[in-house]
């Protein structure tokens, strides 16, 4: 039972990833191909490569001030998430006894019911109010916005962490903050990473809020280009297709590193 | 890992500050032109990128949002209404213009210049005695054919809506297919509800609807029936393609006919160059003096009532208003112009010019109902159904609710 | 004692400000607008009490979008938990490749919604019907998106396509916590896969499950943008869900208050669901 390979497994594993990988297969086979290519078969493997796609979605997107911006936020977002969040979620980890912190844990979670739609127009019109129509804004949002959920992870994940660890710090004449930054703060690596990648993969994808609060379009963010550009594309699937590819490019590379963290992170963290 | 962030920080923040820099250059007028029509996106870019040649102390931004009506109202709410604006003549101008949002052109020089026809349709939808915008394009909203299969067919164009149905016989009993579709796109729907709409009951409906004079019950039943009969005529999924998928369809011959507004034919001659394209207006009744031509205003232009840049904006759209820049539109767009002696020639839409000379239009059905109703959906929905009991009850039901929640 | 507590407060209270400034207060705002009759963007408007409330309950749409939104949450949020609990079960196994499936299998969360959306639009409106043309078979010859009884199935299948990628992480992680010692003492026992499963797995991975389940839930019930990339809400109002038809109908509809009064209904029986959900599940993981 050790170290054999359970095949009975192994297969419909594989045969489930297929399913998994067909539309992406899909989307770069069209992405390479001509139009005619396209038309006489849809489904097969291209015949030679058409690079030309690529450059004409570059080109008429204007991908790469778009990939700036995208990247802006989504770097912003992603630190500023982790430093706030899991220290909001420490001091309500530990208070849980308090009425205060009770409520507020409550107040967070529940907050994460809210229609997106009712306060779609008020905060269009708040950040317009205070200059923060623009990428910075956009930042603050998803840090504000993420707190419902992020909270949700930490708070059961620090609870899980025994006291026992802190205690020594105290002990040892730590203040909260040093308690958090020294002791808490590295033991949360994996939920950080949950939490870091959850926000990177939120303001990289999302497209409702960028089309609301940003106004330039200069500063339109990867997935409203894509977005704008889908009446442009029509029919040119194939172009449509690169342009696609190109904007799910920079996160999967980002991808195939932090996947072994996210998973072993977890794990190690776990175990502790 | 901090360093490699701080790494990426310092990397990413020169660019999107300069980004944010190079907006207020050297004392250069920023003015936003906010536009609803994708597909003029690339030529209103050309005639802005003329007008910062002539005037170089202003920089033209042209925005064409996804989803602009909805863009444009949250723009609005946040008190940041864009310069000049583009739009068509539809609820949401009229909404919009209702509420003082746009600049009042009655005493505008440049209206003399524009056809009294369109003037007077912006007056009649808003119902106020200001004019909130200077039409500029106007569009069509007919039946498109292939003129080649056409030819080769034998058939001709039809006056009446016996003689349509009898070419639409005719080009399925060849094995053709003749209308392609495109009803996963429910706005598309409105195309033969406008056609049969405008022309059966008319405009006068709407102000008897309104008064309690009539009911759609009473008077939609021939518009659904025709609407029902239409659908015969199209291909094995139409309810599975889209506008685009329409478009490259019919450029390719797939369907003889296609019911669409003339702005799709710069769409369509980019799928086939070489494809010969004609129009008619929609015949839908077999009184060939009561069928006119749907047609409206495809782009009218108008300032926010509270520009910062009054001046250059209004300059750009003088600049726009110049007869060779509207023949660049219309050239380009297949549109017809609104302003008078430019004159539309192309012959893909030749065929229209006689109801534009004899004054045979009617606007649009679907800009005298409100927008909340939802009108794509509830066409859409019946041609799935096909219950028209249930369709005109929902047409009345759905606009007694939305006039009781005002 | 007290500056640690000084300290707690200090380091929670600057992020419910700005958390209460940007979404509590906008949402106040928006309940507010719901007595109004404001349309989103006139500059005046009146205060019409509870009218926008009774109105809700007689409009059909919203019944209409209610039904469409449970059962497609309903159906989703199962499908998902049960394929990723599968699935994470799998990936723990020894298999060959586990890296390389395991990276497969969360792939798809790092799509964007909207661009799998256009990716899946193109297959059902054209790889689908292409090669069932070929192949014959009649009832897939149509685009299902387009079919008013069957658009609803093709969300769900894109939906169960992208989100069971990271319940099937958060599971993984789960059964990781497991000390593999527990199980072999439970093959000394000569215990079944199947009990294994139910005396030893599942309760061990219950709070992973509670999370799964109500996150899924929550955000199957807003569903908004594979209905957005896919359909539109159609055909005709097919698979309009609420978050939908607050969005269109209150923005393109201009009716902003009579939308938010929706949107304010729809907070309630979420807030409702979310409750019963939490209080069910957790006394089953006490009870394990």
């Amino acid at each position: 039972m050790k170290n054999k390979t359970n095949w009975a497994v192994t297969v419909p594993i594989a045969l489930g990833s297929l399913l998994i990988l067909f539309p992406l297969y899909l989307a770069i086979a069209v992405a390479l191909k001509s139009p005619e290519e396209l038309a006489n078969s849809i489904l097969g493997l291209p015949k030679e490569f058409h690079l030309e796609n690529f450059m004409r979605a570059i080109e008429m997107t204007n991908f790469f001030q778009a990939f700036q911006n995208s990247a802006f936020v989504t770097v912003i977002a992603v630190v500023f998430t982790i430093l706030t969040n899991s220290m909001v979620a420490y001091a309500i980890a530990r208070n849980m006894d308090k009425t205060f912190f009770k409520s507020l844990y409550y107040y967070l979670i529940s907050a994460m019911f809210i229609p997106f739609p009712l306060i779609m127009l008020p905060i269009v019109k708040e950040t317009s109010a205070l200059g923060m129509n623009n990428l910075f804004g956009l930042s603050v949002l998803y840090i504000v916005y993420g707190l419902s959920l992020n909270i949700f992870i930490y708070v059961g994940y620090i609870r899980s962490i025994p006291r026992e660890l802190e205690e020594a710090a105290i002990v040892d004449g730590a203040s909260a903050w040093g308690v958090f930054w020294k002791v808490i703060f590295p033991l949360l690596s994996p939920m950080n990473a949950t939490v870091g990648i959850l926000t990177c993969l939120w303001a990289w994808n999302d497209f409702m809020l960028p089309l609301i609060i940003l106004n330039d379009p200069e500063m339109a963010t990867l997935p409203l280009k894509q977005y704008i550009f889908q009446g442009q594309f029509s029919t040119d699937y194939n172009t449509a297709f690169a342009s696609y590819l190109l904007a799910l490019s920079p996160l999967v590379i980002v991808y195939l590193f932090a996947q072994k963290w996210v998973i072993s992170g977890v794990t190690k963290g776990a175990i502790k | 890992m901090k360093k490699l962030i701080s790494l990426m920080l310092a990397a990413l923040l020169p660019a999107s500050l300069l980004a944010g820099c190079s907006s207020s250059e050297s004392g250069k007028v920023k003015i936003e032109f906010f536009q609803n029509k994708p597909e003029a996106k690339s030529t209103f870019e050309k005639l802005a990128e003329k007008f910062e040649k002539e005037n170089p102390t202003i920089d033209v931004v042209v925005s064409t949002p996804p989803d602009a009506e909805t863009v444009l109202k949250t723009r609005i709410a946040k008190n940041d209404v864009p310069d000049v604006i583009g739009s068509g003549l539809n609820a949401t101008f009229v909404e919009l213009a209702k509420n003082g949002i746009f600049a009042d052109f009655s005493n505008d020089p440049q209206l003399q210049n524009i056809q009294p026809a369109y003037v007077d349709m912006i007056k009649n939808l808003t119902g106020l005695k200001e004019v909130h915008g200077i039409p500029y394009s106007a569009n069509a909203n007919g039946v498109l054919y292939n003129k080649a299969l056409f030819k080769e067919l034998g058939l001709t164009v039809p006056k009446t809506w016996d003689e349509f149905i009898a070419v639409a016989d005719k080009i399925k009993a060849a094995g053709k297919i003749p209308f392609y579709h495109t009803y996963k796109d429910s706005w598309t729907t409105l195309i033969p509800f406008n056609a049969l709409a405008s022309n059966l009951p008319g405009d006068q409906f709407f102000k008897d609807r309104e008064s309690g004079k009539t009911t759609f019950r009473q008077a939609y039943r021939e518009v659904a029936e025709k609407q029902l009969k239409l659908l015969e005529y199209g291909t094995k999924d139409n309810f599975g393609k889209g506008y685009s998928d329409g478009n490259a369809a019919f450029a390719k011959g797939e369907s003889v006919m296609y019911l669409q507004g003339i702005w799709a034919i710069p769409e369509i001659k980019k799928a086939n160059p070489n494809i010969e394209i004609g129009t008619f207006p929609f015949p839908a009744s077999n009184d060939t003096a009561k069928n006119k031509l749907v047609s409206g205003v495809d782009t009218l232009l108008t300032l926010s009532a509270a520009t910062q840049h009054k001046e250059e904006s209004k300059k750009f759209i003088d600049f726009l208003l110049k007869p060779e820049n509207v023949k660049f539109y219309i050239d380009e767009q297949k549109v017809f112009s609104s302003v008078k002696g430019v004159t539309q020639d192309d012959p893909s839409v030749s065929d229209l010019k006689e109801s534009f000379q004899k004054g045979l239009l009617v606007d649009f059905a679907d800009h005298y109902i409100p927008s909340a109703m939802k009108v794509d959906k509830i066409v859409q929905g019946f041609l799935q159904k096909k219950d028209m009991d249930e369709y005109l009850k929902t047409l009345d039901t759905e606009w007694n609710k939305v006039q009781e929640r005002k | 004692m007290s500056k640690r507590n000084t300290a707690f407060y200090l380091m929670t209270i600057p992020a419910v400000l700005l958390f209460f400034a940007f979404h509590t207060f906008p949402a106040i705002q928006g309940v507010y607008y719901s007595l109004t009759n404001w349309n989103g963007f006139s500059p005046t408007y009146e205060f019409v009490g509870f009218k926008n409330y009774v109105n809700i309950f007689k409009d059909e749409n919203v019944l209409n979008a209610y039904i469409f939104t449970f059962k497609y949450a309903v159906l989703t949020t199962i499908l998902v938990n049960a394929l990723s609990l599968i699935i994470a079960l799998g990936l723990n196994a020894k298999i060959k490749f586990r890296n390389f499936f395991r990276a497969v299998y969360f792939l798809p969360n790092i799509l964007s919604i909207l661009i799998v959306g256009f990716i899946f639009n193109y297959i059902f409106g054209h790889v689908i019907p292409d090669v069932a043309e070929k192949m014959g078979i009649e009832f897939l010859k149509s685009n299902i998106l387009g079919n008013e009884n069957l658009a609803w199935i093709g969300i769900v299948i894109v939906a169960v396509w992208q989100s069971v990628a990271f319940n099937t992480i958060l599971y993984l992680a789960g059964l990781q916590t497991i000390p593999s010692d527990l199980y072999e003492a439970a093959s000394l026992d000569g215990a079944t896969k199947w009990k294994e499963f139910w005396t030893i797995t599942f309760p061990l991975i219950a709070p992973f499950f509670t999370i799964n389940m109500v996150l899924a839930m929550k955000n199957n019930m807003n569903v908004f943008d594979h209905v957005v990339a896919m359909t539109g809400g159609g055909p005709g109002r097919a698979t309009e869900s609420i978050a939908v038809l607050i969005y269109q109908g209150g923005f393109t509809g201009g009716e902003f208050a009579y939308q938010s009064a929706n949107a304010v209904i729809f907070l309630f029986i979420i807030v409702v669901l979310t409750f019963i959900q939490l209080k069910f599940l957790q006394k089953r993981e006490m009870e394990m």
